[in-house]
């Protein structure tokens, strides 16, 4: 089984190495410094709270969601087609997930702590409170539909119950982590009702972007080697949805940017004009990572193509990370309140100790994921796939 | 009940930070963590330029948008404490959503980069706690977050607590002009040169805090954000005006 | 450390070996039957049980503001302001709360020390070893007999800044007496205010700086004082500030300044002025003060047919007076004047000032100098003139220039006019003195033959204040270096430095830097400073809040007052205090000088016989000896003794204002000029008519006139002014190494590590730089660097760096700081007259660094 896939041999197990090393590496370099100086070695204040590490666990969580909705695809919806991808998504979108919690345990100031707070004071008001329930349901319920899958039961009752549950448990989880934002009233920028609506487009995107990444990355980026029913999901339907869904971001990005530049509200202006319009990085990942990607997979020509098909997942990955990062930051850099001690836009990069709980999420994602390769058959599918598919690769 | 309240008068404040010192060295607070801040403004140029200044402490919101938001109940308004919110150390996590959610940016996650180097935090090391100046006050109670803080968790105003909470029961306002009262003001009460500010119970309609938001015409900062602060202001100057980058000027 | 030197206390070895040491000095006695230790009554009352408040009084500014200090088991943590003194009512300003960083400075020095390394300079290390006490007193002691047997007893100076009272700076005059120097000692005033002073001498005949009655008046004209960031008291200021903005009719207050800053800001009338320019507009004002016939006439007089004859470019007369004597009685009686000329009553030459120069000192002429519009100095001065009691105050703004004191005559000048010298209510006075006890001894029984005759006697002082050179001057400290370094009149040979640090405050101070190098010097401050840098010898005083010190106090209110501090801990390092340490070398002179010392024996024995003043004197607060003084910290009584009311002045008989005083005592008590009068023309300044002409080129004739000077600008070719102000976060001397201080240095721009340079955007983009840009700013003696701020309220002309930051020592948080010190661009140039230091006269030139 799985010939094709190069995971499974000494490249899997270099992966594995290597990104557990970096992951390793990088935990133990944050570790340090936080042990050493705590949250001194972030370029975080208290003027901006939140920096890179809750915008890296933001995009992991979203990321995550986005994989469970793309699985849900086939396994809530029926949409059979994208079989070939709904374990691989399960898988991803738990490790992603995992990884993601690394990440902000490290940026949290007691996370052993909150273990038993949160508990015992059922805040219920907060949505950091439901954030935490939701996620944790998320996690349970994706571990236990890739418990179902493993025991290849794709079609059962309980099953497909899990998979509602799990489905639904993402749109919560995702949804709630939207309005963490959205609610805000006292942050302009973030303020948005819609802001769920937002966040599961975008979901959606990082998780296509994350799984059609991977899914080659397991081929060796040869199509070729895919099952069949893959090989067709690749070169018809799943490029269309990637097209489809990367619209709607650019088209969510458009509106709030027109509506931002067109208010009065300086917290809200400030942020596009000054702040990402004016950052050649938000340009350049606004441009190549979001709009040039959705431009590329509407050509007909160019979205079946395997090559551009990694390449736009690549920049779409990098792009949604960058639109995360100016997301979380965005909302904080117009000063709140502090007069002249904040005498522009808050300036803020993140630090060698918050790249490095960026890079240890990704590597601890990449080593979850090779081990997953290596010792799971992440490209089951159920065996009575319709022709329909194998007859829309040919179309 | 009592609900203690903070009267302050712009146009007798000099914008001079005593309040900003006393409270930095009763709460023993970093260097530029600010619980009680004034920030100047400027609008207008030579020769008819506008310089305006607003002191500003936690507003003890009547409805704290920081407490909903936080996921362990650390953040709290404690209404057998005259309405004061305080922050539990014991149960904050330093997710920092708080923060986020104060309108009035009066929040302090200590834990971060110093203001001033050297870090004051090497040079007076602490056990257990952030750091150990050794002009430490002997006051801490942890669930209210007063003393000094360990790493880890946000930081505020507590209206001096450990002072005000020791005032005799039931009375009206805690003038530092009366001997009796004088140690139970909050610092930045005690100290104010110019006498701008007033302390007292907000729920007794005799107090001198009540008198002053009456017949000069209190108003609240930034009233439309709903959170209803227990500060309120007289005089001109509390229409901060909206942020203005130094490009636009 | 040095174990085999025993000499080293045992407080010491454990204040040096750990941080914790400093902390365990708890349990705290001192040698005095003072209130220490017992609960103080009533009011005073702390919470916990075992906290203990003494009373002390804040060393930040020399405002002297009374302080309760709060000691729980032997730490010290909160400093607030005492109710019941005068000055601080209970309220503080802000550096007043930092003190405590001042007793737990981590770069104090922890004892004496010699020096090691012979090199002197700005990256030598001095190589400081610890000494014992008697080692270190012995060397100075040593040192000082050997220049007195070799008759070079004038080659030794005391230099001092921030002196309190007796027990320090008042020790100076019998040691320098005994010793035989005529430099005991160099004070730093005219690196302080001395302008203000002399105006006021040259005009009112007092060398003082007024007390003012805040509280009822209802009109401030001021002139660059900042109110509300630096001028003195400050605290008291801004208490009276809240006080005069909420009294009824409110206080209205007209600011004049070269730069926007709080007290504009908060004024009702903020005016920008062209910088050394004050004198012209205030001559402005009393031009339309006059024309306008708004003038005080029960304190100025009248034209006698009681018409205004006051009329813009031309002249009056005066009403000549004779004088008849009765035929039948004898009695001499004065004719009222008749016809149009001016009676004086209470002022003297205003004839001779309106017809030589204020005549055409019209507020256009005046709009030409100042760049202030003419209707705004005409509505100001119908303001000023309308609105009773109003007073005019100013400080180093307008006086430090080289036409500081005519600026300063100008401006005081509108208090004669409207009558608030003296006056009743919300007038300006002056300082009433202490009935201090006397010491136990005379130092005029200890003077050997070289004391009192030596060849010292000879000998100017070093700084050349009070010669020929600078005649009108008390002191020249900024002069005192270049000389040392010329040998002109000669080389210093040992220096002795109490809270002052002249290597780095005086103007350029790059001549400093050379010039000490091979002078021996003996530095008492307990912080490294930059002067302690050349120390040959550190014998470090106590901090404020260790030491007992009383401090008589500046003006304020007129009423006697003095404060005192207790300690409220014992000292944490093996420190002395300043007046001991004195005292103890003293003690080593050979000679009755030593005598004299051992008889003086200790600051606490000099505390103890000022004390007994007060027995005869209880103050207001029941303080009527040393121990009642202690548990008090201050001694006052009310009320000032004099006041003007409707032409006449009175004196308090105990009960009330209520004995007429004649001419000749208001002479002698209140208007102590040549003519008893407030002069117009000045007889001081006409006595120094030759050195005047000299100096500034003003003929012989008119200098005693109030007049329009052109200020000299120092700098060279600089194209901006450039003023070094102080923020209310500038603690004399040490606010550069408290980081609480600096992390709020500069509210105003967001200074909160560093202090930005504040410049005019458009100043800024003719220059290319951009805000936050690195700049330099460069004089003719030297360029110093800093991050800037765009500010557009400020003039295009005029560039503000608050002078804070640049030390090249002073402790780990001040060294390095950017910016570079305002001193470094700033010439050595002083006002001829009152020697003041010209620190806001500079023009530099700014570029992109």
């Amino acid at each position: 089984m799985n010939n094709g896939n190069i995971l499974k041999g000494p490249l899997g197990i270099l992966l594995l190495i290597v990104s557990a090393g970096v992951a390793i590496a990088a935990f133990a370099y944050a570790m340090m410094d936080l042990m050493a100086v705590g949250h001194r070695s972030f370029n975080t204040s208290s003027q901006m709270p939140w920096g890179q590490p809750i915008a890296t666990y933001l995009y992991f969580a979203l990321a995550s969601s986005g994989l469970g909705m793309i699985a849900a695809l086939p396994l809530v919806f029926g949409f059979k087609q994208f079989y070939p991808l709904a374990k691989r998504s399960i898988y991803l979108a738990f490790i992603i997930l995992i990884s993601g919690m690394a990440v902000l345990a490290m940026e949290l100031g007691h996370v052993f702590r909150m273990l038993w707070v949160m508990p015992l004071n059922m805040q219920i008001q907060s949505a950091m409170f439901w954030m935490g329930v939701f996620y944790i349901a998320d996690l349970l319920f994706l571990l236990w539909k890739f418990q179902k899958m493993e025991g290849k039961e794709w079609d059962s009752k309980t099953s497909r119950q899990i998979g509602i549950a799990s489905f639904l448990a993402v749109l919560l989880a995702s949804g709630n982590l939207a309005l963490i934002f959205g609610m805000m009233s006292m942050r302009p920028f973030w303020f948005d009702g819609l802001m769920p609506i937002y966040f599961y487009l975008t979901a959606v995107a990082s998780g296509l972007a994350a799984v059609v990444f991977f899914t080659y990355l397991a081929y060796g980026f040869n199509r070729s080697a895919m099952p069949a029913p893959m090989r067709a999901m690749f070169a018809g339907s799943l490029p269309r949805l990637f097209a489809a869904v990367l619209g709607g971001t650019v088209l969510f990005i458009a509106v709030r940017a027109i509506t931002g530049l067109y208010t009065n509200n300086p917290e809200i202006y400030l942020v596009w004009r000054d702040y990402l319009f004016a950052s050649p990085v938000y340009q350049a990942s606004l441009w190549l990572g979001i709009v040039v990607p959705f431009v590329i997979m509407l050509i007909a020509g160019l979205r079946a193509n395997a090559g551009i098909q990694v390449l736009v997942s690549m920049a779409v990955f990098a792009g949604l990370f960058a639109e995360r990062y100016f997301f979380v930051v965005g909302g904080q850099v117009v000063p709140l309140f502090r007069g002249t001690w904040e005498w522009g836009l808050i300036e803020y990069t993140p630090s060698l100790t918050e790249w490095a709980l960026t890079i240890m999420g990704s590597a601890m994602l990449f080593a979850l994921y090779a081990a997953g390769e290596r010792f799971l058959n992440l490209s089951a599918m159920p065996d009575d796939l319709p022709a329909a598919s194998g007859r829309e690769a040919t179309a | 009940m009592t609900k203690w309240g903070m009267v302050i008068d712009l146009d007798k404040c000099t914008g001079c930070q005593a309040c900003t010192t006393a409270c930095a060295m009763e709460n023993n607070t970093l260097p530029g963590e600010n619980w009680q801040d004034v920030l100047f403004y400027h609008e207008g140029t030579y020769p008819t330029a506008k310089l305006t200044w607003l002191p500003r402490p936690c507003m003890q919101c009547e409805n704290p948008s920081c407490v909903t938001v936080c996921p362990t109940r650390a953040t709290y308004k404690d209404m057998d404490a005259g309405g004061i919110v305080f922050v539990d150390w014991n149960k904050c996590i330093g997710c920092k959503y708080c923060m986020i959610a104060c309108p009035y940016g009066v929040r302090f996650y200590a834990d971060e980069q110093p203001v001033v180097e050297p870090d004051v935090r090497d040079v007076f090391p602490g056990e257990g706690q952030l750091w150990a100046p050794p002009y430490q006050s002997p006051e801490s109670d942890a669930r209210r977050g007063i003393g000094i803080q360990p790493k880890g968790v946000v930081s505020k105003c507590t209206f001096c607590y450990h002072k005000v909470s020791q005032a005799p029961e039931g009375v009206a306002d805690l003038d530092e002009d009366n001997p009796e009262t004088k140690e139970y003001v909050p610092a930045c009460v005690r100290t104010c040169p110019p006498k701008a500010r007033y302390f007292g119970d907000l729920d007794n309609p005799e107090s001198e805090v009540n008198r002053l938001i009456a017949d000069q015409r209190g108003v609240r900062l930034r009233d439309h954000t709903g959170n209803r602060p227990q500060v309120y202001y007289l005089g001109s100057g509390a229409d901060v005006p909206a942020y203005n980058p130094p490009s636009d000027s | 450390m040095d174990k085999a030197n025993t000499g080293i206390s045992r407080r010491r070895f454990l204040a040096t070996t750990g941080t914790t040491g400093a902390l365990t000095a708890a349990a705290v006695t001192v040698g005095l039957n003072g209130p220490r230790g017992e609960p103080a009554p009533a009011q005073a009352q702390a919470r916990r049980p075992n906290t203990r408040i003494t009373k002390n009084i804040c060393a930040q500014c020399p405002a002297r503001c009374g302080i309760d200090v709060y000691t729980t088991d032997g730490r010290v943590h909160a400093i607030y302001g005492d109710v019941g003194n005068p000055i601080s009512n209970g309220k503080l300003c802000p550096k007043g709360h930092l003190g405590t960083y001042f007793l737990y400075d981590p770069d104090r020095f922890r004892g004496p020390m010699r020096r090691t390394n012979p090199n002197k300079g700005r990256d030598e290390d001095p190589g400081f070893v610890p000494i014992s006490w008697d080692e270190a007193l012995d060397i100075v002691a040593e040192r000082l007999n050997d220049l007195r047997a070799r008759g070079e007893s004038h080659r030794f100076a005391h230099f001092y800044g921030r002196g309190w009272g007796p027990t320090d700076a008042g020790l100076y005059g019998d040691w320098g007496k005994l010793y035989g120097t005529p430099n005991s000692a160099i004070g730093h005033a005219s690196m302080c205010a001395e302008g203000s002073k002399r105006a006021k001498r040259a005009t009112d005949g007092n060398d003082s700086y007024n007390s003012y009655d805040y509280a009822n008046t209802n009109y401030i004209l001021n002139f660059g004082a900042s109110f509300l960031e630096a001028f003195r008291p400050y605290n008291y200021l801004m208490q009276m500030w809240g006080k005069m903005r909420s009294k009824s009719p409110q206080t209205r207050i007209t600011t004049i300044d070269v730069r926007m800053n709080p007290t504009m800001a908060a004024s009702d009338r903020a005016v920008y002025i062209k910088p050394a320019t004050d004198g012209a507009m205030a001559l402005a004002i009393a031009h339309v003060i006059l024309t306008e016939g708004l003038w005080d006439r029960e304190f100025v007089g009248d034209f006698a047919d009681g018409r205004n004859h006051f009329a813009t470019g031309e002249t009056i007369s005066a009403a000549a007076q004779m004088a008849v004597t009765d035929p039948e009685t004898g009695e001499v009686t004065t004719q009222p004047a008749e016809g149009s000329g001016f009676v004086e009553l209470w002022t003297h030459g205003l004839v001779d000032w309106w017809n030589e120069e204020l005549k055409d000192r019209t507020p256009e002429w005046a709009e030409s100098i100042t760049e202030v519009p003419a209707s705004t100095i005409r509505a100001v001065a119908r303001e000023f003139g309308t609105t009773r009691p109003a007073m005019a105050i100013m400080e180093r703004g307008p006086t430090s220039h080289t036409n500081g004191t005519y600026n300063g005559m100008a401006i005081h000048a509108l208090n004669a006019l409207v009558g608030s010298l003296f006056a009743e209510r919300g007038g300006m006075f002056y300082q009433m003195g202490v009935p201090y006890g006397g010491l136990p001894v005379n130092a005029d029984d200890y003077l050997d033959d070289w004391a009192r005759d030596g060849a010292w006697k000879e000998q100017p002082r070093i700084d050349m204040a009070r010669t020929e050179r600078w005649p009108m001057t008390a002191h020249m400290m900024q002069e005192a270096g270049p000389n040392h370094l010329a040998g002109d009149p000669y080389k210093l040979d040992t220096a002795m430095f109490y809270y002052t640090n002249p290597i780095w405050t005086a103007p350029n101070p790059q001549v400093w830097e050379e010039a000490l190098k091979d002078v021996f010097i003996i530095e008492t401050s307990p912080f490294p400073g930059e002067t302690a840098m050349y120390a040959d010898i550190i014998l470090p005083d106590h901090t404020y809040l260790e030491r007992w010190q009383d401090s008589p106090t500046y003006p304020f209110e007129g009423w006697p007052m003095t404060a005192l501090r207790v300690p409220a801990v014992d000292p944490i390092y093996d420190t002395k205090h300043f007046g001991d340490t004195l005292i103890e070398i003293g003690k080593r002179i050979d000679g009755p000088m030593g005598e004299y010392y051992r008889e003086i024996d200790n600051v606490e024995n000099v505390l103890r016989h000022r004390a007994r003043g007060f027995e005869d004197n209880p103050g207001d607060n029941g303080v009527n000896s040393f121990e009642s003084w202690a548990e008090k910290g201050v001694w006052y009584r009310k009320p000032y003794h004099w006041h003007h009311r409707r032409g006449k002045f009175y004196e308090w008989d105990g009960e009330g204002y209520n004995i007429e005083m004649t001419e000749e005592e208001v002479k002698q008590k209140l208007l102590r000029t040549p003519s008893g009068k407030f002069e117009f023309r000045s007889g001081f300044l006409e006595q120094h008519a030759d050195y005047i002409e000299r100096e500034m080129g003003i003929p012989a004739d008119r200098v005693g006139l109030i007049q329009w000077v052109e200020p000299v600008h120092t700098g060279g070719a600089g194209d901006l002014y450039f003023v070094s102000p102080k923020t209310p976060m500038h603690a004399e001397g040490r606010s550069g190494n408290i980081p609480h201080g600096i992390a709020i240095h500069q509210p105003m721009v967001g200074g909160k590590n560093t202090v930005y340079l504040e410049v005019h955007p458009d100043t800024a983009r003719a220059r290319g730089i951009r805000d936050g840009d690195r700049v330099r700013i460069r004089s003719d003696i030297g360029s110093i660097e800093a991050y800037c701020r765009l500010v557009p309220a400020h003039r295009r002309d005029t560039i503000v760096l608050p002078m804070e930051h640049g030390h090249w020592a002073q402790g780990r948080w001040a060294k390095g700081r950017l910016p570079g010190h305002s001193g470094d661009v700033t010439a050595n140039v002083s006002d001829p007259i009152s020697g003041l230091a010209s620190y806001y006269t500079g023009k530099v030139t700014l570029e992109r660094a």
